[in-house]
């Protein structure tokens, strides 16, 4: 028996507007392997994934499972082969529990397992886990881990032997990924097979056993786990820009005495009336980056949402550029001239049914009656071209865009309309490297040239490291620091997160 | 070999239009079937459904048909439901009988331009009394929270007995006895060119020239429905607020968070909607309806509640809104026509609509899916 489970053969996909997504690409994917699979943002890799799951069909080629040649017209068809996929964002019913989600998807599957089952099964593992899910919770009330974790034991359900993960572990805290990779390394093991889309190259080498790498939809090879260095996988995503990927640190700027973003004993409520955020005081003066680092879920949602006026502020004062617009909402901070990169940048950041242009024109020609489009399209045009955003044109509508080039829509928009403060919350999620070391850099610049107060809230350390002048770390609504950005402080930095 | 249904990824660009001519001509054969099983010539029921698409009659109701869809487009396009064309409609006559019979009324005296200030002001005024009728519903759904959708349906009856009250008190017609109804409208503000035609003898010819008359009785409709129609293009394609309320159907969160009052959004769309309802509805009054009779529930077209069919049928694309207009209309006359001619009564025209409608929501899956045949 060959060790080759599922074979995709000459797999070639174009969507409307001439785009080829995927140009007869083969790969196969091994029993007991975890494959990792990479390539630049719009490269195709979430188009290969979604074939094999059934929800595209290829335009031509084919699919083997053991050697037989297969038709996956739908994921429900994908499942009965055993090919289970989790995306980046949970595909949950949030109004339902834990344990009904799980029975629901079953139901077509094996219709005798009972709720009860389901739900000492959900326990026993989120005790293996480590992560704490109780089975009759609201879906709403979970975590985004918690919810990624459900995903996870829904795929167990039902019985799968190839787990697709399209960025899937990607926001997941630095710790819970450590045991979600633990349990893909034992699933592995017992002869399951995982594939693993992701735009952190070191995480794939260290995890995968064997990595493919898509180029403008074209497979352009394929190296063993082990024996490959970072650079040449580098140079085979990206070719000659994998030179722009850069953790340097970028230059100091010099803030002006002026501060743009203030706040005074913030106190922010969250969603489920906790105090999210507790008496922050924070400052950003112009010209500066400021970074806030922390692990998800720890009242920096609450307080970007606060500063931008989309959420209460329950005590305390904003002051952003010296106006007072504590709970005065979103629209008067925005009249001031700042930018916001949302933590949720498909709900706040961008609309996907509406076109770039017109994403743009709502926020540019917010005043005006009529819009000058020819100035949308021009704004449009350069942020295209600046940002490489691959997109048929200004004119298309952003969800036929790939993830990562949809975050290049929302960020660029934002960098280029902020005039007096930015607040970036994971301004680099789904970038890959090349396009992250982009942003990072013209965020810099934005606070250097034109004087912009950045607020950079990252999970990202190193990202946090690389851009801010100063840096705090926000803990169960507590805001530490400031810190000088020097590696030496690091550990206590790095401690403080976690305490 | 066998069929199976895959996602479209790249989309048809005549599906839409096709899928509403298809589901026309399926109900047709349906119904024509029907009546045939229970007795009625195939021939002449055919022939009765067809002959309803090339009438005259048509002419008008698409015409109104299509300035209403284009105003609920308005605020479906922005998720906002207003199902309250039908009141809308109505309020907005009020204004209009007051001005034409009582403030302004028509005599010989009158300098010339009267006519000509009267009709516009009539226009004017209908439209506000449109657009402040859908901001009641704006503003409760807005600020308040109460779901547009039973508000509008339900103002829609407050708008008959109002104009009820009216017509029995204030506005009771001094010339109509007998009748509980308005004055006629002075003809002098009437809104129509009327133009006798020769007959020929020939039936066709005749049939041509019938429908000229009618399209030259309607020159001021069809001038009408052109505006309406460009007005909405623009608003959608050049203003801010139609590409607000375009967000605000597809993400009012994101909306929000580049700092546009959405709820500001919510009652414009409703105000413009209604509006562009009042407009609809002077050339509507002034045109061919020229005075209210009691009760107004039992004399009403319906078709405030016809434009909700034709917005739906449209799939919210302005393009199609002329096409669907044309359809419901169509059918309207066709369920008309098969009482006439004795094809069954008003349950052959709910069969023919419903086995349309039917077709129609069966076959709109195609925008998002195709069908493939496999070996
Ligand atoms: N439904 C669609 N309609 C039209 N074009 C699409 C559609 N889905 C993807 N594309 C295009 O296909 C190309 C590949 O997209 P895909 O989502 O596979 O990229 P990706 O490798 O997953 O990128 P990312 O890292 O940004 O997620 C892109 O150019 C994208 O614009
Ligand atoms: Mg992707």
């Amino acid at each position: 028996m060959s060790d080759e489970y599922i074979v995709l053969k000459e797999i070639s996909k174009r969507f409307a507007g001439g785009v080829v997504a995927l140009d007869k690409v083969t790969i196969d994917i091994r029993m007991g392997e975890v494959l990792a699979l990479l390539g630049e943002n719009g490269a195709g890799k979430s188009t290969l994934i979604k074939i094999l799951y059934g929800v595209y069909s290829a335009d031509e080629g084919s699919i083997y499972i053991n050697g037989r040649r297969v038709d996956v017209h739908s994921p429900t068809e994908a499942i009965k082969y055993g090919i289970v996929m989790v995306s980046q964002h949970p595909q949950l019913i949030d109004t339902l529990s834990v344990v009904e989600n799980l029975a629901l998807g079953l139901r077509n599957f094996n219709a005798f397992t009972s709720i009860r089952k389901i739900s000492s099964f959900i326990l026993e593992k989120s005790r293996e886990f480590g992560v704490k899910v109780d089975p009759w919770e609201k879906v709403w009330r979970l975590t985004y881990t918690q919810k990624q974790l459900v995903e996870i034991l829904r795929a167990m359900l039902l019985k799968a032997r190839v787990i697709l993960l399209d960025e899937a572990l990607t926001y997941l805290p630095l710790e819970e990924k450590k045991k979600f990779y633990k349990f893909i390394k034992e699933f592995t093991a017992k002869g399951g097979s995982t594939v693993v889309i992701t735009h952190k190259i070191p995480e794939a080498l260290d995890v995968a056993d064997r990595i493919a790498v898509l180029r403008r939809g074209r497979l352009v090879g394929i190296v063993e786990g082990t024996s490959a260095r970072i650079e040449d996988v580098r140079r085979m995503m990206f070719g000659e820009s994998a030179a722009e990927i850069t953790y340097e640190k970028l230059p100091a700027s010099q803030p002006g005495g002026r501060v743009v973003i203030e706040t005074q004993d913030l106190w922010v409520t969250g969603d489920f009336g906790e105090d999210a955020v507790r008496g922050v005081d924070l400052r950003v003066r112009e010209g500066e980056v400021v970074g806030i680092a922390g692990i998800v879920g720890n009242g920096q949602r609450e307080l970007t949402q606060a500063l931008m006026g989309l959420r209460k502020a329950s005590r305390g004062r904003i002051l952003i550029d010296g106006r007072n617009v504590t709970n005065r909402g979103i629209h008067e901070v925005r009249e001031v001239g700042v930018g916001y990169i949302p933590d949720s940048p498909l709900a706040l950041g961008i609309s996907i049914d509406n076109s770039m242009a017109e994403n743009i024109a709502a926020l540019y020609q917010r005043k005006s009656a009529l819009i000058n489009w020819s100035e949308v399209y021009k704004v449009a045009s350069s942020l295209i071209e600046t940002y490489r955003i691959v997109i048929p044109g200004a004119d298309s509508l952003i969800k036929v865009l790939s993830g990562g080039n949809i975050m290049k829509a929302v960020v660029s928009k934002e960098i280029n309309y902020c005039k007096k403060a930015l607040i970036a919350h994971n301004p680099t999620r789904a970038l890959d490297e090349v396009s992250a070391a982009m942003v990072r850099r013209s965020i810099k610049e934005k606070a250097i040239n034109n004087g912009v107060a950045v607020l950079l809230v990252s999970e990202d350390l190193d990202e946090i490291y690389q851009v801010s002048d100063s840096i705090h770390v926000m803990n169960s609504g507590k805001l530490y620091g400031p810190f000088p950005p020097d590696e030496a402080e690091r550990s206590k930095v790095e401690h403080l997160m976690v305490i | 070999m066998r069929f199976i249904v895959v996602r479209r990824t790249k989309p048809h660009q005549y599906i839409k239009p096709l899928i509403i001519v298809l589901s026309l001509l399926t109900g047709m054969i349906l119904v024509a079937i029907l009546l045939v099983l229970i007795g009625a010539h195939p021939v002449t029921t055919l022939v009765t459904i067809a002959y309803s698409f090339i009438t005259p009659q048509v002419v008008k109701d698409m015409l109104l048909l299509t300035m209403l869809g284009c105003a609920l487009l308005i605020s479906f396009k922005g998720a906002v439901w207003n199902v309250g064309a039908e009141g809308q409609l109505y309020v907005a006559i009020i204004p209009i009988v007051w001005i034409t019979l009582y403030a302004v009324p028509w005599s010989a005296s009158s300098p010339p331009h009267q006519q000509v200030l009267v009709i516009l002001a009539s226009i004017t005024v209908a439209a506000l009394f449109g657009a402040a009728w859908g901001a009641i519903a704006g503003a409760l759904r807005a600020y308040v929270g109460i779901d547009e959708v039973p508000v509008t349906l339900i103002m829609n009856y407050v708008a008959y007995y109002l104009v009820n009250l009216l017509i029995l008190g204030p506005f009771r017609g001094r010339y109509v006895y007998g009748y509980i109804r308005t004055d006629d409208l002075p003809d002098a503000y009437k809104l129509s060119i009327n133009i006798v035609m020769q007959r020929t003898g020939n039936a066709f010819l005749d049939g041509f020239l019938e429908f000229i008359r009618a399209i030259v009785y309607y020159a001021y409709w069809v001038l009408a429905a052109i505006l309406v129609a460009l007005l909405t293009w623009v608003v959608f394609n050049y203003t801010s607020i139609g590409l607000r309320i375009k967000i605000l159907g597809s993400n009012p969160e994101f909306l929000k968070a580049v700092g546009v009052d959405a709820r500001k959004t919510i009652l414009t769309a409703l105000a413009l909607s209604g509006s562009l309802v009042g407009i609809a509805s002077a050339i509507y009054y002034l045109g061919d309806l020229t005075r209210l009779t009691y009760p107004i529930q039992s004399q009403t077209a319906s078709y405030g509640y016809l434009a909700i069919l034709v917005a739906w049928l449209s799939m919210l694309e302005l393009p199609l809104i002329p096409l669907s207009a044309y359809v419901v209309s169509s059918l309207r006359n066709a369920g008309r026509n098969m009482q006439i001619f004795g094809l069954g009564g008003l349950e052959s025209t709910l069969i023919l609509l419903g086995s349309i409608l039917l077709t129609y929501s069966t076959l709109r899956f195609l925008t998002e899916y195709e069908v493939r045949v496999v070996k």
